[in-house]
């Protein structure tokens, strides 16, 4: 079912723009570029509906009534979210609106990666497994195997680069260090100290850079390719709405506080 | 549920399912089918984790190489016996050294193992004139004496290779997933003549008069003369994925449509086929005595006549990638993903035992 509806029709889509490209060096690293851009493109409604949310939230931790309530039933935990539903109802808020899309995103995420990781079968059994998953229309026999080479990388390996003796992973930096500014621009940004919700984002923007960064560190380097191109369009669509936070990404910049129109 | 509590959610869920799917990250190998080689006492099957010795008479495990599993080996390479007494492998694990073991006993024969290839071993290699001739995935084919020593730098042919070399006495034939035969004279230690087939080779050429036949993706057989020249002797349905087998003027090979094909090269007609409706067949062909041997991904196991007809048929159960072997009066089995990971079968088709390794 999950190879079906998600794993199969990736590998192919990616394949034939492989196949399309020339499926020469380098260029299957450019048609994981390409499909990530495709899938941005498609999921750009997705993508929307999570920036437009998390500015909703952003707004209102900022909100003076918000910040009463928080205040007012601190002790009353049954209430403050009784309050908080009011809240967001009034204001035509739905507080899922930032998350929903990410985990429906989750599935292509992990399709993209396991698509990456068969088209680039490493066995007999996994080649057997990729033939098994081309479409009837696929140019198998000309295309298999797959030129796995992109500029310095092998895209079937972690990447590093050597550096006065060591094996510098440049690539798991990258992807560490564009997940960083992605998560730090859409950070909600609120004077409220105490604000759970700005903690909980503040958590992720460390944690998920070290997280994304361990996996280019230790699996094949065609899925930081993806995260890097992923992280990027992301910051460049977040920065098209004009509410990038840009003064967050300094050492002790909380950016400008923003407040809810009335 | 709050948003904090989906967040963490989504990020065990991203977490947690990327560590699952990573399987096959990176270019470590981590799943193939089982390697096999045999003489008249035992079989050798590399199984993943290990290496193991069976008594080819009663089934029983003679040793393991290694004693205990190392996450950072693997063996899915047919191990290949020499004349000198070693039984050589290389690991297809993260470290990936080239080893000799003791076939009587399983322990490690070099003071050192080769460890100069970039990558994973999935190929045999072939001994010849004291010399073996190693194939690796990295695309170089590694020259070493027979105390794993390189006694040549190797030789770069491009693209993984996945089988074993063979040879006609002067030449060496190489094929490589790069859609290439390499013709190479082992005196100067150079490919002389790259062939272009059309679709990857996964398996070994098999020699005959004046070169070589050869398999491949582009779902035809080759012959491939030893001077480069070279011409389509036969085209299948489907990819071919096993070597052909020549038995005096008959070529039998089969594709993964099910095709089982035996080709008279002299007149280069078709004599049969002993078509397995979609049932894919990878392994190739076992031919001994008046038999033809045929094991199927459905995890049949068939004997044909040398006229195409069934002569028995067995399930074996699990996937058969890997090529059967004689081994006496025995033929072995080694299906994929099945009950056990061995199987001894005699011409009749009677099972005369399995092997199961010890969890």
């Amino acid at each position: 079912m999950w190879d079906t509806i998600i794993i199969n029709p990736m590998t192919n889509v990616l394949l034939w723009i492989y196949d399309a490209l020339g499926h020469g060096p380098h260029m299957f690293g450019l048609a994981i570029i390409l499909l990530t851009i495709l899938i941005r493109v498609i999921t750009w409604p997705l993508n929307a509906a999570q920036v437009k949310g998390a500015q909703a939230m952003q707004e209102l931790q900022n909100d003076k009534e918000w910040q009463d309530i928080q205040k007012k039933y601190a002790k009353d935990k049954e209430k403050l979210a009784q309050e908080q539903m009011r809240v967001y109802k009034e204001k035509g808020i739905n507080p899922f609106a930032s998350c929903l899309p990410t985990l429906i995103q989750f599935p292509v995420i992990i399709g993209l990666y396991q698509s990456v990781t068969r088209a680039l079968s490493a066995t007999p059994f996994d080649m057997l497994k990729l033939a098994r998953t081309m479409y009837s229309f696929q140019n198998a026999q000309n295309i298999i195997p797959l030129n796995s080479k992109f500029l310095w990388m092998d895209l079937g390996r972690p990447e590093s680069i050597q550096v006065l003796g060591f094996a510098l992973p440049t690539l798991a930096i990258i992807v560490a260090l564009t997940t960083y500014i992605q998560s730090k621009l859409t950070m909600p940004t609120t004077s409220n100290p105490n604000d759970q919700s700005a903690q909980m984002s503040g958590m992720m923007s460390i944690y998920m850079p070290l997280l994304l960064g361990w996996f280019a560190l230790n699996f094949a380097s065609g899925i930081a390719v993806y995260f890097i191109t992923s992280n990027l369009l992301g910051i460049v669509q977040y920065a098209a709405t004009g509410r990038a936070n840009w003064s967050s990404l300094l050492p002790g910049g909380s950016g400008k506080k923003s407040s809810v129109k009335k | 549920m709050n948003t904090k509590r989906l967040i963490l959610i989504s990020m065990l869920a991203l977490l947690g399912s990327l560590v699952l799917s990573a399987c096959s990250g990176g270019r470590t190998v981590s799943n193939n089918w089982h390697g096999l080689a045999a003489d008249a006492e035992r079989a050798y099957l590399s199984n993943g984790s290990f290496v193991y010795a069976i008594d080819v008479k009663t089934g029983n495990q003679i040793w393991q190489y290694p004693a205990a599993a190392d996450s950072k080996l693997l063996f899915y390479a047919a191990p290949v016996l020499t004349a000198d007494g070693q039984l050589l492998i290389g690991s297809a694990g993260t470290n990936h050294p080239f080893i000799s073991l003791d076939p009587a006993t399983g322990k490690e024969k070099w003071a050192e193992s080769f460890t100069k290839s970039k990558a994973a071993w999935l190929a045999s290699p072939l001994v010849f004139d004291n010399t073996s001739y190693a194939p690796n995935t990295d695309g170089f084919l590694y020259i070493l004496d027979m105390n794993g020593k390189e006694s040549a730098a190797p030789i770069e042919l491009g693209g993984a290779l996945w089988s074993a070399p063979t040879t006609d006495g002067k030449s060496l034939y190489v094929t490589s997933l790069d859609h290439h035969v390499h013709i190479i004279d082992p005196a100067n230690s150079a490919a002389n003549k790259s062939i272009d087939l059309g679709g990857a080779a996964p398996s070994s050429p098999v020699i005959a008069d004046g070169g070589a036949y050869v398999g491949s993706f582009a779902s035809t057989v080759e012959f491939i003369a030893s001077d480069g020249g070279h011409k389509v002797v036969a085209k299948a349905e489907n990819w071919i994925w096993g070597s052909p087998v020549l038995d005096g003027a008959t070529l039998y090979y089969a594709d993964l449509k099910g095709n089982i094909v035996s080709f008279d090269v002299a007149s280069g007609k078709q004599n049969w086929n002993a078509a397995q409706k979609d049932d894919a067949v990878v392994a190739s062909l076992l031919v001994a005595g008046d038999q033809i041997y045929v094991a199927t991904e459905s995890g049949n196991f068939i004997a044909l006549d040398r006229e195409g007809k069934i002569v028995w048929e067995k399930t074996v159960g699990g996937s058969l990638y890997t090529a059967p072997v004689v081994s006496g009066d025995s033929i072995l089995v080694a299906p994929y993903q099945a009950e056990f990971a061995l199987a001894a079968y005699d011409k009749d088709g009677k099972q005369a035992w399995t092997f199961t390794p010890a969890k």
